[in-house]
């Protein structure tokens, strides 16, 4: 059942423990520097959305998280796991976070069934049966289980995206972790795919979105970060960020999209 | 001001000329004066050409004849087919005792039969057979061939290579008959249907390991003759040098690339050495090289026959190309493949194994093919550093004393031989690249 606050607002899910903490983190691409000072810390079932400008480091800094990119300075601390030094940790790190892409990034060559299955397979070392069990669940929950047997290139973006969360969902992962999910899509298909996310913000994952949505944005998110050039320039809870925002270049931002 | 279409338009059938075949002719052919003159001309020199090689290979052509007088004296102007009848036996298998021929043919019927299922639709377990087919038939075609005594590694891979047939073919007619996997239909036969997974594992292993061993002591009494590989030739030899060439290539090109592709410095810079320095030889430098001169790097004694050194070549010749055919295919997968299966755990062979090859292999079938038609041609080189493979052994047919100086049949009987053994493969390819990509467009 959907909890909505008075405001439209999903109600909170975060509890007091933390299961992501950034310090001090700072990246460079070669001589360009992309994170700069990086402190942020996520509590479990936190929702937080990541917006700002291109080119601001929102996609980089979540895939930090997921050690997909690897950080020169500070510390990421994911479930209690410090990442960068170790290649076993980074196996297990990503897991523990899930990761869904602007674009999709399904395998062409498998199935929607055995997109779903090769993780829990393969890594989790589950039995075919059940693998297939629980895929089948995530494909309910989805909305598309009649799709299973298709490939991912006979479907839609917005199917696509959806399966996408579900192959992610199937790791049963403790952290999901949006890249523009919505950003590749024809304007028809994002509501799809937002009303999944919102189904699953309401299960209590700790998510962390990277968006332009900035009405799923106002629904779901316990904070919202605005990033520029590197920085986190302003973390506020959405109704302050929106109704009031205090930094010069949010504002700016805010005009420009709203 | 709003335009409405009230109606909606119904299909209508394409006008004539789009389909039918005299439209197509009035289109393609005979659109305008110029265009069918032509047309007119080519025909005439089409009919030319193919008039006078049918009267020269056909109709003028002496099929029986005991030597080139013969023929000559049959018809001056007609091929003399004749002397490469004559010679069918020396072009397909060399100078194999002719008593021991059969060994050839049984080992291809073999090989046919062991590959049969790849084709079948409803036999399961595809991905099994061909590793098998890798792994162990080489072992059993090659004491099939050379024949004589068999140590013990032989005589374990021989016995592997019987089992692994044995139940290829089991699976094959349960999986026709009953459209089940041969484990399946065991287990069924036992009435272990609701064992445990480990306990139905253990009853089939134990089965297998049963018949392995009955097999085991049942080869030990077999005794086949020896024929030396200096006997081995025609289209045999070829076909023995290209398929290992062929079916080490891939594994060999597909583990150069990753190396080559890999974070470790030294086996990247191994493997691109490697690759580079076989690239930039031509082969028949390397065929030179590992019959004269890898001899002198081995220790005093140790004799490795001319056919397993131009056998090595062969292989580590064409594994550095397919090499760089594979890194081709890889780059051409995008980096969000990579980074899907990372998210969902997947380490590199995971990656590599089960996401990133498959799709890369599906675009690289035209590239490999190539590789490999280009394979089967280069292996008639051996030749030149004198065994008679099929190429020597059509060439001989003019040094016969009855057919002295017979060139040109033979040779144009090999040009036509090789054109259906690649034009095959080609038209195969070309089928497995349709069916491969039925079911996924991008």
């Amino acid at each position: 059942m959907t909890s909505v606050t008075s405001q439209g607002q999903l109600a909170s899910a975060a509890s007091s423990e933390v299961i992501i903490e950034i310090n001090q983190m700072n990246k460079w691409y070669s001589d360009f520097h992309v994170l700069k000072d990086i402190n942020l810390t996520v509590r479990k079932g936190e929702r937080i959305v990541v917006c700002g400008p291109s080119g601001s480091g929102k996609s980089t800094l979540i895939r930090c998280i997921n050690a997909l990119e690897t950080h020169q300075e500070g510390d990421i601390l994911v479930d209690g796991i410090l990442l960068g030094q170790n290649l076993k940790n980074l196996d297990h790190i990503r897991t523990e976070v899930g990761m869904v892409f602007q674009n999709f990034n399904l395998f062409p060559h498998l199935t929607i069934l055995e997109n779903l299955t090769l993780g829990p397979i393969w890594v989790r070392k589950m039995a075919k049966a059940e693998a297939i069990e629980t895929a089948m669940m995530y494909l309910e929950r989805v909305k598309i289980p009649e799709q299973a047997n298709k490939y991912p290139g006979q479907m839609s973006g917005g199917q696509q995206q959806r399966v996408a969360i579900a192959r992610s969902l199937c790791m049963s992962p403790k952290i999901m972790l949006f890249d523009e999910p919505t950003s590749a899509l024809d304007p028809e298909m994002i509501k799809e795919v937002l009303d999944v996310m919102v189904e699953l913000a309401d299960t209590g994952m700790t998510m962390i979105v990277v968006t332009h949505e900035m009405g799923f944005a106002k629904t779901i998110a316990d904070e919202v970060i605005f990033m520029d050039e590197g920085d986190i320039v302003e973390t506020n809870d959405p109704a302050g960020f929106f109704g009031n925002p205090q930094h010069a270049r949010t504002q700016k931002f805010l005009n420009q999209i709203l | 001001m709003a335009i409405i279409k009230a109606q909606k338009t119904t299909a209508r059938a394409a006008p004539l000329s789009e389909t039918s075949v005299v439209g197509w002719l009035h289109k393609n052919l005979f659109s305008s004066v110029f265009n069918t003159l032509l047309t007119l001309v080519t025909l005439y020199v089409i009919y030319l050409t193919l008039s006078s090689v049918f009267i020269w290979g056909f109709w003028d052509a002496t099929f029986v004849a005991e030597n080139r007088r013969e023929c000559f004296n049959n018809s001056l102007t007609g091929a003399c087919w004749a002397g490469v009848i004559d010679w069918f036996d020396n072009i397909f298998y060399g100078r194999y005792p002719r008593d021991q021929i059969w060994r050839i043919n049984f080992g291809g019927l073999l090989l046919a039969l062991w590959m049969a299922p790849l084709w079948m639709g409803r036999v399961n377990g595809k991905v099994l057979i061909a590793v098998s087919v890798i792994a162990f038939y080489p072992f059993l075609a090659g004491y099939l061939f050379a024949g004589g005594s068999k140590n013990l590694f032989l005589q374990i891979m021989v016995t592997g290579a019987i089992v692994a047939f044995a139940i290829n073919m089991a699976n094959m007619i349960t999986g026709l008959t009953r459209r089940v996997s041969l484990n399946v239909f065991v287990i069924q036969l036992f009435g272990k249907t609701s064992a445990a997974e480990k306990s139905q594992r253990n009853l089939l292993l134990l089965l297998a390991g049963l018949v392995y061993a009955a097999v085991f002591f049942w080869q030990m009494s077999w005794h086949v003759e020896v024929v030396n590989w200096t006997k081995w030739g025609g289209l045999f030899l070829t076909l023995v040098i290209s398929g290992i060439g062929i079916a080490s290539a891939l594994p060999g090109g597909i583990i150069l690339a990753l190396g080559r592709r890999s974070k470790l410095p030294v086996v990247r810079v191994l493997s691109t050495g490697f690759i580079e320095i076989f690239r930039s030889v031509p082969l028949i430098t390397v065929l030179f090289m590992a019959t004269t001169m890898f001899p002198l790097f081995m220790p005093e004694g140790f004799v490795l026959n001319k056919l397993v050194q131009v056998i090595i070549a062969v292989v580590l010749f064409n594994a550095c190309y397919m090499a760089e055919t594979v890194r081709a295919g890889l780059q051409a997968i995008p980096k969000g493949q990579f980074e899907g299966a990372h998210t969902i755990g997947l380490g590199y062979w995971g990656t590599m194994g089960l996401v990133v090859m498959p799709q890369a292999l599906k675009h690289m079938i035209p590239n490999i093919v190539g590789s490999f038609i280009g394979l089967l041609k280069d292996t008639t080189l051996v030749s030149i550093i004198g065994l008679y493979d099929i190429l020597g052994m059509l060439r001989s047919i003019s040094k016969d004393v009855p057919w002295i100086g017979l060139h040109k049949e033979p040779l144009i009987f090999g040009a036509i031989l090789f054109f259906t053994l690649c034009f095959s493969m080609s038209k195969y390819s070309r089928h497995l690249e349709v069916k491969l990509s039925a079911g996924n467009k991008h």
